[in-house]
């Protein structure tokens, strides 16, 4: 059993069911991978696993502990958090103050301490020059970075990426990869959903393919990238056939 | 400036301020200009209140005056019907507005934008029914209706008075400044950035509303209690009045919402120039307040501090 | 069933019928631009006025002069939000309630300098007449302005729906982005809302004039009131203000019947307050949330 389990979520929207019976679990140090088409429940999975939405049925098992049903900012101070899709700082705040939020009540460290944990994960994550800036004046990749920085600041063990490269170019991605390998030599594990494949199959150890909310895949990038169904779900039927 | 240079700086100009303005009674004799000041600190107390919750979260709270009435009847029943003396009856004012306020602020506080707005007033209004019909209803003896209750006479000046509600006022403004600087805070102003995010990043967005909330209520209730006893008689219709709710919104909105000295500069200003407009062109005076309100909207609406503050680029006050 | 409870159900849905009237301006204009007009009983206090002077110098039947009170309120309407409110619309929501509060006690209060505070009433020769059936009263000039307000909201609902500004506006409530990049003119499209909102109102204050005590500082109760019916419908559910209006009507007759006359409005905000805390979207689930 890794550090985090996912049993069997599933998650009805009325009649719509957007997630079905989807299990995985996440190793200590482990990056997996998580792709799909638009829509295939990516996003559904993280915001249940972080209790933002109320699962239909399933389980989330966090650190040995049944955490699903519980409050995110709970689920956050307990060590799992996410980096959301459509980038939401504080926008008036500062970078810093940005950060501070989740150093105070995701880590749930007293003022001083915060300060110093903030100013580590601002260095750490490359945003020293732009600290003082309003959040909502800095650049998308330096935003980017910021949802990091929030996510480390909380005191993550293990962090959601929901597409946090959307949106940087070639030479920012490399740069944003440097920076997960080394989010995961400081001890924590990833989940990644990234559309931009040479980036999740570079730096993913293990990869899960959804498709219609459900799980149509799992392996190494090199497994994943030619098994057939994989193919047919991003491509169509007759590329496979070609 | 460093932070801890500007915090020295805040320290000295607020104990400055605290010796200057606790000192306005010993240097007038003028009851007019007591009573003047007196209100000025009130209404800075009461716009504090509300900004406490509305201006840093941004739920606008459309029925702030209900703690200030349950708090004056607090005060009024225990003083007039049980006897009790001043100090435990505002104490006793404070306590009750905020336990009142607890399982209020837990279910309105989930809604949103105008729905939270519309709540709370519609629960302040139902309280100030509850006030002026609960004795004819149930034939009993106890909010006294629309006849309203009067309080012992107090045997004290109007010194007394203007020390109360400065003690209440610099506890409000206190709070303005642990918000300025603590967890608390920052919880707070993250809410009003991205409530979403904020509960993401481990905020315990309902847990600190609420605290938000029941705080801006128990000193509410404490200046209920206290200007009830000062004007020794009150009715469902003025404790509970809508136009306190518009006044305390306004003077806040004036300064700067979610500043600190927002509410201290807005209840400052419109409180004078309420005072010298009402007196000198009397029926115009409702007519030239809302002139003013469609001006600051239209042209700062930021409120002053927010202003200054985009423009000097000073992040201190 | 006896007929006192007859009697407070019809009371009950005549003054639903009033209560949505004036209701569905305030919900048009809350659904498609999201500000809370807090002046919204200013209006129907000048649409009773503009009927009352009519009444008062030519002697026009108050029904009469509904268009013309109407047509006034709509001129007002129109440039307020042109003039002023669409100078803030794109700032937080809180403005605009607050802005719209300015209003109210400009509108009410200059009111005050021109009518003073004397209450009036208009007398025709139906005044307090009533259909007497089966032991049950009906008045006459309630009935009237009941079937007045359900054809103005089937009007407002048809010309929502049918006709081209109207489809134009429907679109902005949606997405205002979307409709802008489509080459509608939002700005023109909310003056337009607000002129249609507030000329609706008028008229309904030209219908409740013949029975209602008409004075400057009438407004902020019929504003509260009005609040009340579109939440209970369904804040921007057009014929949400119907049924907000039917629960609301029946609610405070049964409670001025069954308890006492005061007690009522206490009764309205309690289901006011409860229904924002369990079902914000309304009596029937379609208004919008947040």
């Amino acid at each position: 059993m890794g550090v985090l389990d996912v049993r069997e979520l599933t998650k009805h929207f009325g009649a719509l069911t957007a997630v079905e019976m989807v299990s995985f679990s996440l190793e200590e140090g482990e990056i997996l991978g998580m792709i799909g088409p638009n829509g295939a429940g990516k996003t559904t999975i993280f915001n249940m696993m972080i209790g933002v939405y109320p699962v239909t049925s399933g389980k989330v098992i966090f650190g040995g502990r049944d955490i699903t049903g519980m409050k995110p900012h709970r689920i956050c101070r307990l060590g799992l958090t996410k980096t959301s899709q459509i980038m939401e700082p504080f926008p008036a705040m500062t970078v810093f103050e940005n950060v501070l939020v989740a150093a105070l009540h995701g880590g749930q460290m007293n003022m001083a301490d915060s300060r110093k944990k903030t100013e580590e994960v601002i260095d750490f994550v490359g945003l020293s020059a732009e600290s003082e800036m309003p959040a909502a004046a800095v650049s998308v990749p330096s935003r980017r970075r910021l949802e990091l920085a929030r996510v480390l600041a909380s005191g993550a063990k293990v962090l959601l990426l929901d597409e946090n490269m959307a949106g940087l170019n070639p030479h920012e991605i490399d740069e944003a990869l440097d920076l997960l390998r080394k989010i995961r030599a400081s001890g924590k594990s990833l989940i990644v959903v990234e559309h931009i494949m040479r980036a999740v199959m570079g730096i993913s150890d293990r990869i899960i393919v959804l498709n219609y909310g459900a799980k149509i895949a799992e392996g190494s990038p090199e497994e994943v990238a030619n098994n057939d169904e994989v193919i047919e779900a991003y491509l169509g039927k007759r590329a496979v056939s070609l | 400036m460093t932070r801890e240079s500007r915090k020295r700086l805040f320290w000295v100009c607020f104990v400055c301020s605290l010796v200057v303005v606790g000192l306005i009674p010993v240097f007038t004799q003028s009851e007019y200009l007591l009573r003047l000041a007196s209100l000025v600190i009130l209404w800075i107390g009461m716009a504090g209140c509300w900004n406490i919750t509305s201006g840093y979260t941004g739920y606008i709270d459309f029925g702030p005056v209900v703690y200030f009435g349950i708090g004056s009847y607090a005060t009024a029943i225990a003083m007039a019907k049980y006897g009790s003396p001043f100090f435990p009856a505002v104490a006793l004012s404070g306590i009750v507005a905020a336990v009142i306020s607890a399982p209020i602020g837990l279910t309105t506080l989930r809604l949103r934008g105008a729905y939270f707005a519309i709540a709370t007033f519609a629960f302040a209004e139902t309280m100030r029914q509850v006030a002026l019909e609960f004795d004819r209803t149930l034939g009993v003896s106890f909010f006294e209706g629309s006849h309203g209750i009067t309080l012992p006479m107090p045997d004290h000046e109007n010194t007394f008075f203007f020390y109360c509600i400065f003690v209440v006022t610099v506890a409000v403004v206190l709070v303005h400044y642990s918000i300025e600087h603590s967890k608390f805070g920052f919880g707070l102003k993250a809410i009003h950035e991205a409530e979403d995010a904020a509960e993401i990043a481990g905020v315990n967005t309902t847990g600190i509303k609420l605290r938000a909330y029941v705080t801006s209520a128990f000193f509410l209730g404490m200046l209920g209690g206290i200007e009830a006893y000062w004007i020794t008689y009150i009715t469902p219709a003025d404790v509970f009045s809508v136009h306190r709710t518009v006044q305390m919104v306004i003077m806040t909105l004036l300064g700067g919402m979610g500043t600190f000295l927002g509410p201290v500069v807005g209840a400052s200003f419109l409180t004078i120039v309420s005072e010298i407009l009402g007196t000198t062109f009397v029926e115009y005076y409702l007519i030239m307040v809302g002139a003013i309100i469609i001006c600051i909207i239209l042209i700062m609406p930021k409120g002053i501090i927010g202003t200054i503050k985009d423009w000097k680029g000073l992040r201190f006050i | 069933m006896d007929t006192i409870f007859l009697q407070a159900v019809i009371n009950g849905l005549l003054l639903g019928g009033v209560y949505a009237a004036y209701s569905a301006g305030f919900s048009l204009i809350f659904g498609v631009m999201g500000v809370v007009n807090l002046a919204h009983g200013e209006l129907i206090m000048l649409g009773a006025f503009t009927s009352y002077w009519m009444f008062q110098i030519w002697h026009m039947d108050p029904y009469l002069t509904a268009p013309f009170s109407a047509a006034f309120l709509f001129v007002f309407g129109y440039f307020i939000q042109r003039y002023i409110i669409n100078r803030v619309i794109e700032l937080p929501h809180i403005m605009s309630y607050i802005l719209t509060f300015g209003i109210h006690l400009i509108v009410a209060n200059v009111a005050v300098k021109l009518w003073t505070h004397d209450f009036r009433t208009i007398t025709t020769s139906y005044s307090g007449a009533n259909a007497a059936l089966m032991g049950l009263n009906i008045p006459y000039a309630r009935l009237a302005t009941f079937f007045l307000a359900l054809f103005v909201i089937a009007l407002l609902w048809f010309f929502l729906a049918r006709t081209e500004t109207g489809r134009a506006i429907r679109a902005t409530a949606m997405d205002k982005e979307v409709a802008r990049l489509m080459g509608v003119d939002i700005r023109k499209i909310y003056a337009i809302t607000f002129g249609l909102g507030a000329g609706v109102t008028g008229l309904a204050g030209a219908a409740i004039s013949p029975f209602v005590i008409i004075f400057p500082e009438m407004g902020l109760e019929y504003t509260i009131v009005a609040f009340c019916v579109v939440v209970l419908g369904g804040m921007g559910y057009m014929p949400g203000a119907l049924w907000g209006g039917f629960i609301l009507g029946v609610a405070q007759s049964m409670a001025a019947t069954y308890l006492s006359a005061g007690i009522s409005v206490a009764t309205t905000f309690l289901i006011l307050f409860f229904m924002l805390v369990f079902r914000p979207t309304g009596i029937v689930g379609k208004g919008s949330v947040a």
